[in-house]
């Protein structure tokens, strides 16, 4: 072979065909976003109206994020400290069932605690700002359990061991050696769970509180105002920037704070018998909370007043979307992924282009994409919003709403390979896509399965972007079980309530299992 | 030409310059070494001739023809390069079989099986033709990836830091059969090392770097007993160091007169002297303030005027509590401050 080159492959391996596709692929993911950042600065409408829309929609949001945030971060900081840190009867099964509560959905919570609590059956009552605040703490707590965790497993027993030796009493250990450690995983948890609640529609909506997620969809339909409608995306979008930046930075710093590659079994507290007992009561009573009771609850009515007929539709048309949802949001996660490691020119950037997304609330997104059919439709160059139209302006919301779950994953795989082994790769004659199909994406294929698991679901739960995007009279379950509760026909929601709180066990119960296999020092 | 050339080429990190002006040569099948400590440009070199890296100026030539220069850069997989990384960088989803398979691809099926399967033989591993990496030692690990590197034939090998990963058992008996692969396999090889020992036993040209500038290229021997630098002489070996004036060509160190007749009397110079090239006999005026074991020598910390200064010397040599010192020519040098 000769190795006189033509000019033409100069810069070639700067810029090849992976990387093309990555920068189309972060494009596409955060064009929504930012169509929404620049509409709502350019758009007009009624400044009144939306100011006082906003500033009604703030105080609630700000009270939900505080009170919820705070219940969240709470329960799950101290689950977390519980499980890793501690003994007692049960911690091994806790440690993973802790997790369970993200499989619901805000909005399924609530109309499980709303038909609870209007047929006269809830412990407590779950009625307005503070029901509401108790379904986020039960419901998000999670987020922070499973952060905070991972921040107390990946202490290095030999700090916690040097500090008993130089004479600190366990709660002296706590408070000045295992939580300082931990807060940034703590932090990086409130965030998320901050984000969520941020985000949240169907949950508020139906105790009928004024949230900024809300005053959207009133601006839109109550008040037929679109501009309006983007000045309260453009708002939320800059709050869930402010949690996403912290929670990036907060888990910068967690990897951070891991230290000594050293890993040993963490020395844990053997808790005695009064102790222990509040242990599990307090581990009990979240799962009961945040997953059993909503569960079981809505198991049976299901079981008394589920119509077969009247839910295999949108249970169909649910399997259509999350397949393919995920398939497309799966193979531009992947693209974002490889780029994020391969392109160092523009370093995290499509990391960052899929946080955004991520961190925005659906229905922004969705108005984001919307908006820029509208432009693409006054330009001339596609027709008004058909069903295909509206499908594929969906199917855009998806990706750019949860690309970043699936980066996430795919970007984990591809941690497991080295830099040298794409150079490796390279030296051994191996193009761009050869290394992509021969090296990257088998070594990735375990996690890309987890990231398409994670996908469906989130995709399946998802129901502001739906309810705005499907095309008319196209109901998935999110969307039916929506407007059941919206009628007051909590009894008809269980049905669909229930198929996706169940679809959405299978992601959690992995999620936590792959969690305690890739704690440190421990191979899987 | 065939072999590895290397033209002024400079290359900086940001500000920072990693290698500056830098030229030397790798002759077709020789084994050359790039000696250096960390951060003398040493790996940048290596990433520069595989391709990995653009140069910012100068030229890289390979197998007769420019394969990087300033604005243009062959793409590292047309380079036919074959690099045997410091952590191996074996595909952990391939066993050792497909790795050493994986640049054969243009060959057919049967062909490539069996080429590996040859190359795996060369290392004498083809009984783990079907292990996957983890189940391989660290030594097995670094010979696959050296069949890999070599089974697509390429232009030149480079080895980054090769046997550093290694126990010292293992190293010298691997470094030997790496080169006897390497010289069966006449292939053009330049290996990173910060062992001085490795790239004296290695290599059949050395390249000193410091700091991004070639310090010394030749020989080992010619290196070795030439310096052309205090920093170069200092590569090699423990060295002792003496500042002084010239007088009758020669400066005067605590421990006797060492020559530098090719300067002029009166001016400053540095005097060079290898550890090994003090000789010492007991009774004198240096006194022993310290005497170790050194693998073969015993190692020997001596004084005299107010200057310490260390001496190998021939193991359980029975020196008592003072000695004389004899400095032999040929390891003592002086240079020009």
């Amino acid at each position: 072979m000769s190795l006189a080159a033509s000019p033409s492959r100069l810069r070639a391996t700067r810029f090849d065909g992976v990387a093309i596709v990555a920068a189309i692929a972060t494009l596409v993911c955060a064009a929504p976003a930012v169509a929404v950042l620049a509409l709502a600065l350019t758009q007009g409408g009624d400044a009144d109206f939306g100011a006082a829309l906003i500033a009604e929609g703030a105080v609630g949001t700000t009270t939900l994020v505080l009170a919820g945030g705070a219940g969240a971060l709470v329960f799950g900081a101290a689950a977390a400290w519980l499980v890793t840190l501690c003994n007692f009867p049960g911690r091994r099964v806790f440690e993973w069932a802790l997790a369970i509560p993200l499989a619901a959905p805000s909005y399924i919570l609530a109309y499980a605690y709303a038909s609870m609590t209007w047929a006269g059956r809830s412990f407590i009552p779950v009625e307005g700002m503070w029901g509401v605040a108790f379904i986020y703490a039960v419901g998000l707590y999670p987020y922070v359990y499973l952060a905070a965790r991972a921040a107390f497993a990946s202490q290095s027993a030999c700090a916690l061991e040097a500090a008993r030796m130089l004479g600190a009493s366990p709660m002296r250990v706590f408070w000045r050696v295992a939580l300082p450690l931990a807060r940034p995983g703590i932090a990086a948890g409130a965030a998320l769970a901050c984000m969520e609640i941020a985000a949240d529609y169907g949950a508020a909506q139906h105790f009928g509180l004024s949230t900024l997620s809300t005053a959207i969809f009133r601006a839109w339909y109550a008040h037929g105002s679109p501009a309006v409608a983007l000045q309260i995306s453009g708002v939320l979008l800059v709050a869930a920037m402010v949690f996403l930046f912290v929670e990036r930075s907060a888990r910068g710093r967690a990897s951070f704070a891991g230290g000594s590659s050293r890993w040993r079994p963490l020395p844990r507290y053997n808790l005695k018998s009064l102790a222990a007992t509040a242990a599990v009561i307090f581990c009990a009573l979240l799962i009961v909370f945040g997953a059993l009771l909503p569960l079981l609850w809505l198991a049976r009515l299901a079981v008394l007043h589920a119509n077969v007929q009247d839910i295999a539709g949108p249970f169909a048309n649910s399997l259509l979307l999350s397949t393919l949802g995920t398939l497309i949001t799966l193979a531009l996660a992947s693209a974002i992924a490889v780029a994020a490691r391969r392109a160092s020119a523009w370093g995290k950037t499509p990391l960052f282009a899929a946080g955004m997304g991520y961190a925005a609330p659906g229905a922004v997104i969705a108005l984001g994409a919307l908006s820029l059919f509208g432009l693409a439709r006054d330009a001339g160059w596609v027709g008004g919003l058909s069903a295909a139209l509206s499908l594929t302006a969906l199917f855009w919301t998806y990706a750019a709403r949860f690309s970043a779950a699936g980066v996430g994953p795919v970007d984990a795989g591809l941690a497991r390979l080295s830099k040298g082994l794409d150079a490796s790769a390279r030296t051994l004659g191996a193009g761009p896509w050869r290394r992509f199909f021969s090296i990257d994406l088998p070594i990735a294929a375990p996690s890309l399965a987890a990231a398409a698991l994670i996908l469906f679901v989130e995709i399946l739960k998802e129901l502001p972007a739906t309810l705005i995007l499907r095309p008319f009279n196209f109901d998935t379950l999110a969307v039916k079980a929506y407007s059941y509760a919206s009628d007051e026909r909590l009894l008809q929601a269980a049905a669909p309530s229930l198929l996706i709180f169940l679809a959405g066990l299978a992601p959690i119960v992995i999620l936590a299992r792959s969690i305690e296999r890739g704690r440190a020092g421990v191979t899987p | 030409m065939n072999g590895v050339k290397l033209r002024n080429v400079r290359r900086s990190y940001g500000k920072t310059p990693a290698l500056d002006d830098v030229s030397f040569t790798a002759p077709e099948g020789q084994v050359v070494a790039l000696l250096g400590a960390s951060g003398s440009g040493k790996s940048t070199i290596l990433r520069l001739i595989a391709g990995l890296e653009a140069v910012d100026a100068g030229e890289i030539h390979l197998g007769g023809a420019r394969v990087s220069s300033v604005g243009f850069m062959l793409p590292t997989e047309a380079r036919r390069i074959g690099m045997v990384f410091q952590d191996y960088s074996l595909f952990p989803h391939l066993t050792a079989g497909a790795n050493v398979a994986f640049g054969l691809d243009k060959l057919g099926r049967a062909t490539r099986d069996e080429t590996a399967l040859h190359w795996l033989d060369r290392v004498g591993l083809k009984h783990r033709a079907g292990a996957y990496p983890h189940e391989l030692s660290g030594g097995e690990q670094q010979r696959v990836a050296l069949a890999r590197a070599l089974a697509p034939k390429p232009h030149a090998i480079l080895l980054d830091e090769p046997f550093s990963g290694l126990d010292a058992s293992l190293r010298a008996e691997l470094r030997d059969a790496t080169l006897a692969t390497l010289g069966e396999a006449h292939t053009t090889t330049l290996f990173v090392t910060h062992d001085a020992e490795d790239a004296l036993q290695a290599a059949d040209r050395l390249v000193i770097l410091k700091s991004g500038h070639v310090l010394q290229e030749g020989p080992p021997r010619e290196v070795y007993d030439a310096p052309a630098s205090v920093d170069a002489a200092a590569a090699l070996g423990p060295i002792n160091i003496f500042k002084g004036v010239i007088k009758n060509g020669a400066i005067d160190t605590p421990f006797g007169p060492v020559a530098a007749k090719h300067l002029p009397n009166g001016s400053q110079a540095t005097a060079v002297v290898r550890a090994e090239a003090l000789t010492l006999s007991p009774g004198g005026g240096a006194r022993v303030a310290a005497l170790r074991p050194h693998g073969a020598h015993d190692l020997a910390r001596i004084e005299s005027q107010g200057a310490t200064w260390r001496a190998l010397t021939p193991a359980r040599q029975p020196l008592g509590d003072t000695v004389s010192v004899e400095i032999q020519s040929a390891g003592a040098f002086a240079f020009s401050d």
